[in-house]
């Protein structure tokens, strides 16, 4: 019911983000493109999407391990899905196998050719975008890169917020020493050469993807928090506080149900630059080979393979187009809901 | 205000320590330090046939080391201390300059790291010099000329610039116009032949080297100081005072140049402290992209190979850097703009 009682100034905020065109549609794109990145299963995998045969239906795609004895195979080891369609059409016997678009996955070496990886783009091997140097398919590691990359980025996002709104409201709301502390906390914290502290620590433990995301949150978790100090010392002042405050509310409840809600502006504009900066971050640990341990699909790895292929310019052409698409989409957005929450700072004067 | 900046130096030394002991306790926690690093290296030599590599460290090196040569190794390196302790006896070391020695060179750290300087700091220098005599021109015509033709393309460039981080543009132009085109050299700081060519030749040959890693420099830096410099313009364009000067009579360009353009560079100095650590963050990986042998790269390599005292040695250097250059800032703003007062009331900032 709260969804549908959006108060005045929220509906004014959604029309003004509407009304700009290019960060509406970068944003409704974005959408639709993580949307069809979660269920990539079934668009980008080397398992069928549909097989049938001998009458019956089978869906491999989300299923357990169908082994090649299933469909007639002489293996016990997963079936070759591919092989299975080219098998079934000569066969002819109206069996036949449904596909995904990109018939690979992000971890399969297809080394078919006779000749040595990488192979450049094809329609005839369905490697649309060509192979990287051990062969594997490039939409697919793209399309999963783009998955574990935008799932680090939200998940890294969510331990910065949690961290920077609980201190930066506690620091703006308490003030006094607790304030003190944590600034000279923060001034030590934000002094630290940020990336090059993160390759130390992942020299030192391989990390996982878990533990990535907790170092790059734990280094990352000042600049929010100290937006949100600022913003919660301003609103502190206002009379609605003190009001609250008159009415018996209590410290939580004050922060929580009143501060917090003025302070969404803040909120929301960090959303969209903190994606945008948690998958470059991540990219470039990748690209220097201390990011997530390998065979993880990253755009990274793809930029690092590139640039010790320069004779393979698809590997580091489709990355860098794919970078530049997202990290342009998701600047577009950040910049309309920067300016629809608010527009008095890109007003310009005659 | 002086009082000020003296406690902001005087906040360096806490800060630096906390930085240090935090990456300093993480590599002694690690498997696989600089002595099995060695071991290993000595395992391998003696295993392809007993050519000792390791002739670097005093000469204890071997195919195969002792357990009492490898706990003279490690009492070497101060590895057999508690980590606090040897903490303590690394930075007593640095307050005497003394960065240690590298275990992969095995020369003083300061040596190394000195070697690759001039490097990174033509770099720094030339990226330093190109971003403002860049950004601040194009900024000034972009305000003066706002929503033309000129400033809507230029805005253009200048959000991608915005939203590409500046080591995607540096792959970018490496593949273009180094791989594919072979308009400019692959990589490197100079040729092969550099010592072959004529003062003019070699010039040329820096030059020719330097384009693609300082257009990718410049996409790091071009993008914000470009539009801070054309929004504090428009804003004082805007201003009473400028109204006022044209009204009187003054011609455009006088009012501009004479007066809206000073009071704009106000905020380009809160970032210009911070360019001198340009030398050293932002060149990890553009060097590592152009394989120059810079700052960066070091860095980089050392980490790979495990070599902590030159990482360390960076770490002490970068973090000094990072901190003065923060209070550098300040110092510029303080110094362009009377209004601003340190210390006064700053902590509600």
């Amino acid at each position: 019911m709260s969804l549908l009682n959006l108060n005045p100034q929220t509906v004014k905020q959604l029309k003004r983000f509407r009304s700009i065109k290019r960060g509406y549609w970068s944003a409704v794109l974005l959408a639709i493109l993580l949307a069809l990145a979660l269920v990539a299963e079934l668009l980008v995998n080397n398992r069928a999407l549909m097989v049938s045969y001998d009458g019956e239906w089978y869906f491999p795609t989300y299923a357990r391990l169908l082994p090649g004895t299933t469909f007639g195979l002489d293996y016990d080891y997963e079936t070759n899905y591919r092989e299975l369609r080219n098998k079934f059409e000569a066969a002819g016997e109206g069996n036949w196998v449904w596909m995904p678009i990109v018939p690979y996955n992000a971890y399969e070496n297809d080394l078919t050719s006779d000749r040595y990886p990488p192979y450049p783009p094809s329609f005839e091997a369905e490697h649309y975008l060509g192979t990287d140097s051990t062969g594997r398919d490039i939409v697919a590691r793209l399309v999963y890169g783009f998955r574990i990359a935008m799932g680090f980025s939200v998940l890294l996002l969510i331990f910065n917020y949690v961290a920077g709104i609980i201190v930066g409201c506690a620091m703006g709301y308490f003030g006094g020493a607790f304030d003190l502390l944590f600034q000279r906390v923060i001034e030590i914290w934000s002094n630290i050469p940020f990336l090059y502290v993160i390759m130390i620590v992942a020299s030192v433990v391989v990390p996982s993807f878990l533990t990535l995301v907790v170092v790059m949150a734990l280094l990352g978790w000042t600049q929010l928090t100290w937006n949100m100090r600022t913003s919660t010392y301003k609103e502190k002042s206002r009379e609605y506080v003190s009001a609250a405050r008159a009415l018996g509310a209590g410290n939580v409840r004050i922060v929580g149900s009143h501060i917090l809600p003025n302070t969404i502006a803040v909120i929301v504009t960090f959303i969209p630059f903190s994606i945008a900066s948690g998958v470059t971050a991540l990219t470039a640990l990748d690209y220097l080979g201390f990011g997530l341990p390998p065979p993880t699909p990253s755009w990274g790895e793809l930029l690092s393979q590139g640039t010790n292929q320069l004779q393979a310019p698809w590997i580091v052409s489709s990355v860098v187009v794919a970078m530049v698409v997202v990290l342009l989409m998701v600047t577009y957005v950040g910049e309309a809901i920067r300016e629809a929450f608010d527009p008095k700072q890109f007003t310009y004067y005659e | 205000m002086t009082s000020y900046f003296v406690r902001r130096f005087l906040l360096i030394l806490p800060t630096f320590i906390g930085v240090t002991i935090l990456v300093f306790t993480l590599t002694r926690l690690v498997p696989g330090g600089p002595i099995e690093r060695m071991l290993n290296e000595a395992a391998l030599a003696g295993s392809e046939g007993g050519a000792v590599v390791s002739s670097g460290f005093d000469g204890r090196g071997g195919s195969v080391l002792s357990d009492e040569q490898i706990a003279q190794l490690e009492r070497y390196y101060g590895f057999d201390k508690p980590v606090i302790i040897s903490y303590f006896e690394w930075l007593g070391k640095i307050f005497t300059l003394d960065l240690g020695t590298s275990t992969r060179y095995t020369e003083p750290v300061w040596e190394t790291i000195k070697s690759r300087l001039p490097i990174s700091i033509f770099y720094g220098v030339a990226t330093l010099i190109l971003t403002y005599g860049v950004c601040i021109p194009l900024g000034i015509v972009k305000a003066i000329k706002h929503k033309t033709v000129f400033d809507n393309v230029s805005s253009a460039l200048v959000f991608f610039g915005y939203a590409i981080p500046s080591y995607v543009v540096g792959i970018a132009c490496l593949t273009l116009f180094a791989a594919n085109l072979e308009w400019f050299p692959l990589a490197g700081f100079v040729s092969d032949d550099f010592d072959d060519l004529t003062t003019m030749g070699k010039a040329l040959d820096i030059l020719d080297h330097a384009v693609l890693p300082l257009i990718a420099y410049l996409a790091g830096s071009f993008a914000v100081t470009t539009l801070l410099m054309k929004n504090s313009l428009m804003d004082n364009l805007a201003a009473d005072y400028v109204r006022t000067a044209i009204a009187k009579g003054m011609a455009f360009k006088r009012a501009v140049f004479a007066h809206a353009c000073r009071n704009s560079l106000i905020p380009l100095a809160t970032s210009f402290g911070n360019t001198i650590t340009l030398v050293i963050t932002g060149s990890f990986l553009i060097e590592k992209i152009f394989n120059i042998d810079g700052f960066g790269l070091l860095g980089f390599e050392s980490l790979v190979e495990r070599d902590y005292p030159v990482v360390m040695g960076i770490l002490v250097i970068s973090s000094l850097l990072f901190l003065v250059g923060n209070i550098l800032s300040d110092i510029c703003v303080a110094f362009v703009d009377p209004r601003v007062k340190f210390g006064s009331g700053g902590s509600n900032q």
